[in-house]
């Protein structure tokens, strides 16, 4: 009986919707601005053109970013947000400068092809649809 | 009336000559198996009546009777009775074979309930690794052997058990490592320091497959191994041994890189003697391993001594210290040249020389009363020292001082309780890691209850608080229970659920550096892994005509928290770079079954063992709770081994086949990314289940004397643990040891 308790007590689900949870798979978000290096990089041959446009985050963790399709999931104490896409080689991985219920802005580094000691700050703002 | 007193005269008179008459048994004591002389045997011949064999394991008794019982008892040996008949005034000369006790299931362990316990009646899965194992088959790396355990794997020093760890580049075990029931991870990188282990003391190795955390605490999230070291008895007992051996040209030839063999030699001894009420002992190693692969060889001595004495005014009251210390030179292997002819060669850019000292120092004073209580107070205080000479930078010193006590005490009959405190201060100076300290704090107590003269039940609550540089972390509480049921004579049945957690080392928290090409990234803010695992089991003793044996099954499951990954990736502040991350949610089912038959046939004696370990890792999503398709990284689903061993005459003969299937899921940057060269097209071609065989052959010069010869990976296999860590390829090593 111990054991069984043991058992069912520890393998019962957790309940994951925190208010940042809900924040971020409540809406459909849009790109308000994308910015490298400051810089907007949403036009075409921009490096964040592919980001342009609506991103989903479902409750199940999968989710639909401009035109990538994959997972999401946040860091333990939900600081980050970490993007995992088929075609991108590496994941995304960002910190949340702001999550409420009207907007979200990630910012983080990415590798510059041109200048490796230099990668590319990126600031990308979304604004719930 | 005359008669009769003439008859009870004659009667009295002739029971008087009888009586006066000697009778003498001479005899010699031997294992059955394999002819060694067995000193200190208890030769029982009556109601206080008895000896003890003598270094020679031979006996003598002088009696007035004309029949004996006398009864032979041995540790680890079937006792033996024989009837003997003895006509007057002469004198027998008998020999007695005792038979092992081939039955693992009545070995006696400590390490799962931190009591003495029959193995058969514990209520978690166990395996035990006896000394003979490693000197058969020229094990001198404890990695090796814990490699070759069924449902275990030791990927570049990341000891996993039933896939519960998975490859974190050295960094915070989830496996604890004991020696002698202390901790013995290094306070910096939270890892097992397998190379200053002391082997060539050796009782046995204990492993406990599952989640630990109640008697053990954090880091024994995983399990245990428990290197338990051997105690002097009442013969001395010396041992010795020297080997050379050669690796042979891998099977590709192309990776040839060396001009002469490259070789390695090990040397090792060990003494253990009482001296009244003081037991002593002493051993050492030494060992040069050039190496088979470039830039990657290693010295390495160690000692270790121990010191126990009996007090004689207070019963049962004993003390001492043991030491135990050791010194390596090498260079550790990080990445290849390229997946071709420099698979074997070391990248110059990771190739850096380390110099590491290793010093334990455990004082203890132990009082028991056998069957009543127990009081033991133990300390472990350990320095271990990293010098890199040319990456300065990365030096580190850590020192810790563990301490514990633990009751045990009897409440009845059928209630046993086990109870303690510990702390564990640690301090870490470094460039690498920064210079911190910690101190660990924890209580438990453990239940166990025997309701039923066949029915055992176990539960256990632990508190533990961590705290990092001054700064508290939560209280953890962790519990276990379990159940054991002796169904019938041989067959006991098992259920048992133990917590687990860790928290992360201070490598994983600080650790940041650069190797290579490779960046570490430190992580102040990762949290501690936790995790459950339950299992249920069967063991069953087996008898086949003359062989006997034990078979056990077990059916489990694994559900951990937060486990902390590396994870290659561009992180927002730093850049790109692996860093430690909460990542990995998993669970893991599986099933194992492991065997062991021994008997004798004639001169021929011989023992088969072996174990099969299927595990289904999967990660989980933590927002459904439900199993993702996504295979946990560093895990294969199978493994198992098969191991024959056959004495005939003087020689002795061992064969052991170990498989493993495929590794289910790697880091992807070691697919995508140019960090190991050539991997790519490598791990499209060579990640494959493979199998490995080892033969030893040993030859009995005499009574004290060995010479063997071992063969490892006989075929030549070529297969790899972690991404670009291939394994040796053939090698040859030749061995002549002693026991005296």
């Amino acid at each position: 009986m111990i054991i069984s308790s043991c058992l069912l007590l520890f393998a019962c689900k957790k309940d994951n919707k925190t208010e940042r949870f809900k924040f971020l798979t409540g809406h459909v978000w849009t790109t308000e601005s994308l910015l490298a290096n400051g810089a907007d990089a949403s036009g075409p041959g921009g490096i964040l053109e592919q980001f342009k446009g609506d991103a989903k985050f479902n409750e199940d963790g999968t989710g639909y970013f401009g035109i990538f399709t994959g997972t999401w999931r946040f860091n333990i104490d939900e600081t980050e947000l970490v993007i995992v896409t088929d075609t991108q080689l590496l994941p995304i991985i960002t910190d949340i400068v702001e999550l409420n219920a009207l907007s979200l802005v990630v910012t983080t580094l990415y590798p510059n092809p041109i200048d490796q000691a230099h990668p590319i700050n990126i600031r990308m703002t979304f604004k719930a649809k | 009336m005359r008669y009769l007193l003439i008859a009870i005269l004659i009667s009295l008179n002739t029971h008087l000559i009888g009586a006066d008459a000697i009778r003498i048994v001479k005899g010699v004591v031997i294992d059955k198996r394999t002819h060694d002389i067995l000193a200190g045997v208890y030769v029982i011949y009556g109601k206080n009546l008895g000896t003890v064999t003598d270094e020679n394991g031979n006996f003598l008794i002088k009696t007035e009777l004309d029949k004996l019982t006398i009864t032979f008892q041995f540790i680890g040996y079937e006792s033996l009775t024989k009837e003997i008949h003895i006509v007057s005034d002469s004198t027998i000369e008998i020999e007695i074979g005792m038979e092992t006790k081939i039955r693992e299931i009545d070995q006696v362990v400590v390490t799962a309930n931190r009591s003495e316990q029959k193995v058969a009646e514990l209520t978690v899965s166990m395996d035990i690794i006896k000394s003979a194992f490693l000197s058969d088959n020229h094990i001198t790396d404890a990695q090796e052997i814990i490699n070759k355990t069924p449902g275990i794997e030791v990927m570049d020093g990341q000891a996993s058990i039933r896939g519960g760890s998975g490859f974190s580049y050295g960094a915070g075990s989830r496996v604890l490592a004991l020696i002698d029931g202390l901790p013995m991870v290094s306070a910096d990188a939270g890892n097992i320091k397998w190379q200053f282990l002391p082997l060539e003391n050796l009782a046995q190795i204990e492993i406990i497959k599952g989640a630990s955390s109640v008697l053990y605490g954090s880091a024994a999230l995983n399990g245990i191994i428990n290197f338990r070291t051997a105690d002097a008895t009442n013969i001395p007992d010396t041992r010795f041994f020297i080997e050379t051996g050669i690796f042979d040209k891998p099977k590709n030839k192309d990776r040839v890189w060396w001009n002469t063999p490259r070789t390695f030699s090990n040397s090792s001894f060990s003494h253990l003697q009482k001296y009244g009420k003081n037991d002593i002992g002493i051993s050492g190693n030494l060992m040069i391993d050039e190496g088979y692969r470039r830039f990657n060889g290693e010295k390495l001595a160690r000692i270790s001594l121990k010191l126990k004495h009996f007090n004689s005014k207070v019963e049962g009251l004993t003390y001492g210290i043991n030491l135990n210390s050791g010194y390596t030179v090498k260079k550790d292997f990080v990445l290849w040249e390229n997946a071709d002819s420099g698979a074997l060669k070391q990248d110059v850019s990771t190739a850096s020389e380390f110099h590491g000292t290793f010093f334990t120092a455990d004082p203890f004073i132990s009082l028991r009363k056998t069957n009543h209580f127990r009081h033991d107070l133990r300390a472990r205080l350990q320095s271990s020292l990293n010098r890199l000479p040319d990456n300065e930078q990365n030096n580190s010193d850590a020192i810790s001082v563990y301490s514990e006590y633990q009751l045990w005490y009897k409440v009845f009959e059928f209630l046993d309780i086990t109870s303690g405190v510990s702390e564990n201060y640690s301090k870490v100076n470094s460039i690498f890691f920064g210079d911190h300290n910690s101190m660990n704090v924890a209580g438990f107590t453990q239940f166990e209850i025997r309701p039923l003269p066949r029915l055992k039940g176990v539960a256990g609550i632990r508190i533990e608080n961590n705290s990092l540089d001054g700064i508290n972390d939560k209280i953890i509480p962790v519990f276990r229970a379990g159940l054991n049921w002796q169904a019938a004579d041989y067959t006991f049945l098992r259920a048992s659920f133990g917590q687990g957690y860790r928290y992360p080392s201070i490598a994983e928290k600080f650790a940041a550096t650069t190797l290579g090409s490779i960046k570490i990234i430190a992580n102040p803010d990762i949290q501690s892994e936790s995790g459950w695992s339950s299992e249920i089991g069967i063991k069953q003793g087996l008898s086949f005509g003359k062989m006997t044996g034990q078979a056990d099954i077990s059916i489990f499951y694994m559900r951990n928290s937060n486990l902390i990954e590396y994870m290659f990736g561009s992180y927002p502040a730093e850049g790109l770079g692996f860093k430690a991350t909460n990542k990995e949610e998993s669970r893991i089912y599986g099933s194992e079954l492991e065997f062991l038959l021994s008997g004798s046939f004639g001169k021929i004696s011989t023992s088969i063992s072996g174990g099969y370990t299927f595990i289904y890792p999967v990660e989980v999503n933590p927002y459904t709770n439900e199993n993702t398709d996504i295979y946990l990284k560093y895990r294969r689903k199978q493994s198992g081994n098969i191991s024959l061993s056959t004495s005939w005459k003087k020689f002795n003969i061992g064969l052991n086949l170990y498989f493993k299937s495929k590794i289910l899921n790697i880091d992807e940057v070691f697919l995508t990314t140019p960090i190991l060269v050539g991997f790519n097209d490598y791990w499209a071609g060579h990640n494959t289940g493979y199998g490995l065989l080892d033969g030893s052959l040993c030859y009995r010069l005499n009574d004290k004397l060995n010479l063997s010869l071992a063969v490892k990976n006989i075929t030549n296999t070529e297969y790899m643990g972690r991404p670009g860590d291939i394994q040796p390829q053939r090698n040859f090593s030749l061995r002549f040891s002693g026991k005296f």
